[in-house]
């Protein structure tokens, strides 16, 4: 009997040592044994509900999934039953949240910090995205995939082709209008036609930067006057000086946004239907001589 | 029906200019079927289309390729204008004048029935020579706009760069009106008129009936008679170049060529 306890241990540690792998699986286990199952829902003091169901095969194919286990990112909740959530609503557990993201990623943390993004998150405005916002929580996927970066227009797009939340913060609805310019065109084309391959076309973060995204405004932005020459120059490098005006601001043409373009606009949305229906009533005028030359048989 | 019936003929079209017309046909189409699905970039049959040639980068090369044979072809037909000019030979008769204004007027009348007479026209009467200036003034438009849209760093050396999304409205714009009117006005004109229907065979045989030409080109038919180019008795041979004037008229020319 007395040996059993020893053997018993020793089995363990081996087990441990071993089997890490398998040891942190099991701990994850435990954890799925309650939150595998669906429509498991915390409601927030604000009547929130916030959903802590798991699905262990997305967490699995996520960029964490082989990396890291619940317990990394939720040591607090090791025992049961878990501590209170202290969150009031769900964007401040949100944003408690995007903590826990900075033990490993401290970098882009400071970087994200200095944006606007990160600036305005801190002073707490309800819409400014935060880690999970973008990159999903269990569901995080690498971000260098063409898929990402293909989808990355209608990620920012949530927000920024979004009127209501863009009215907000003065700002204008850009998402259509990219859409509708020579890159979002082939973006678009490659998202729909050929997923495997990223675009080869400029995308939000290429010009606006990724988490050190500034106002547009800032003489610091990449795409300020005096910095959107040399940004254009990463994908066109032999662009002339005069190119940074071939770009109309995200903004639909209009008699003061790039009146040479809304004009010729004008000009073929006046040209097209009457030069049509000259056509049209021409061709129709011809038939009627003919069917009427016909009816009075004066034509075979 | 007798119109398509084998009387004699006159020629219409030399074969170089057949010739041209079949690669403005390929190009004309093929840039279409590229490049409306890039207008049309949002929707399910653009998709397809563009799934079908393999991604947009194939579909912009294919568009690219046959707008550079278009551009070589058009480059080609100044160059032949300019030298039958050069020659002395009045290539065209493409030349528009008050009296096409005015023939469109008594054309309308006459179609409405508001004129007895039909009012006669040359060798190209207005619809054909209005058709000719179109492609024409398209041709010079696309070729503009879409090599600004190809080559936008470079053009941005030397001029605003706001022409780049300018001739990328005006690409697209031009484009839908060659395309509407071509299915109108060309299909009509060429294929759909009852009395031609399915076709007109002039652009691809390069002859016409003399018969036809006396009612839908009566002064040509007349210019013709009168410069003794035209034997109306006289049963053309499908390809050969027909008789002569006696004097050494330019006669090459398809204008005077019976």
């Amino acid at each position: 009997m007395g040996r059993l306890p020893l053997l018993f241990v020793s089995l363990t540690a081996f087990a441990v040592l071993l089997l890490a792998g398998a040891a942190a699986a099991q701990e994850d286990e435990t954890c799925l044994s309650c939150h595998a199952a669906e429509g498991l829902v915390l409601t927030l003091p604000s009547r929130e509900s916030l959903p802590v169901t798991i699905d262990p095969k997305i967490f699995k194919q996520s960029v964490h999934g082989s990396v890291l286990t619940c317990a990394t990112c939720h040591p607090n909740n090791t025992q049961y039953p878990h501590p209170k959530v202290a969150a009031k609503t769900l964007r401040d557990y949100k944003v408690a949240r995007a903590e826990i993201c900075r033990t490993c990623h401290s970098d882009v943390a400071k970087e994200f910090a200095g944006s606007i993004h990160g600036r305005a998150l801190v002073m707490g405005f309800p819409d400014v995205p935060s880690c999970t916002s973008c990159h999903g929580a269990h569901d995080v996927v690498q971000a260098s995939t063409p898929a990402f970066r293909n989808n990355t227009p209608q990620l920012c797009g949530t927000c920024h082709g979004d009127p209501r939340i863009m009215a907000k913060y003065g700002l204008r609805p850009v998402y259509e209008a990219y859409i509708r310019e020579f890159h979002g065109v082939t973006t678009t084309l490659y998202k729909l036609t050929k997923p495997y391959s990223p675009t080869p076309a400029a995308i939000c973060y290429d010009c606006h930067g990724v988490h050190n995204i500034k106002d547009t405004n800032d003489p610091a932005a990449l795409v300020a006057a005096g910095n959107i020459l040399t940004t254009c120059r990463k994908c066109h490098p032999t662009a002339g000086r005069l190119f940074a005006s071939a770009w109309t601001e995200h903004a639909t043409p209009g008699p003061q946004a790039s009146p040479l373009v809304y004009y010729v606009q004008v000009f073929y949305r006046l040209l097209i239907p009457s030069v049509l229906g000259f056509l049209v009533m021409l061709s129709v005028l011809d038939l009627g001589r003919w069917a009427g030359d016909r009816l009075k048989g004066l034509r075979g | 029906m007798n119109r398509r019936s084998r009387g004699p003929t006159v020629q219409r079209f030399t074969l170089a200019q057949r010739v041209e017309h079949f690669f403005l046909i390929l190009s004309f189409n093929i840039l279409a079927f590229t490049g409306l699905p890039q207008k049309y970039f949002y929707t399910g049959w653009a998709e397809r289309i563009i799934r079908l040639m393999g991604g947009i980068e194939t579909t912009r090369l294919i568009h690219r390729t046959f707008a550079v044979l278009l551009i070589l072809q058009s480059l080609y037909h100044i160059g032949a204008v300019l030298a039958a000019r050069r020659a002395g030979r009045e290539r065209g008769a493409m030349g528009l004048g008050f009296t096409d204004f005015r023939n469109v007027l008594l054309d309308m009348a006459y179609l409405a029935g508001l004129r007895r007479e039909k009012p006669s026209f040359g060798r190209y009467d207005y619809r054909q020579k209005f058709e000719y200036w179109a492609v024409v003034w398209g041709t010079a438009i696309m070729a503009t706009t879409g090599l600004i849209m190809w080559f936008p760093e470079l053009l941005a050396r030397l001029v605003p760069g706001v022409l780049v999304p300018a001739a990328r409205v005006a690409h697209g714009g031009e484009a839908i009106l060659a395309i509407v009117a071509v299915i109108i006005w060309h299909f009509y004109n060429a294929h759909f008129r009852p009395d031609i229907f399915p076709m007109d065979p002039a652009m691809f045989t390069g002859r016409m009936e003399v018969e036809r030409l006396r009612h839908e080109h009566a002064e040509e038919y007349v210019r013709l008679m009168e410069t003794g180019d035209l034997v109306p008795e006289a049963v053309s041979p499908p390809e050969v170049e027909p008789a002569r004037p006696a004097t050494p008229s330019p006669s090459e020319d398809q204008n005077s060529s019976s």
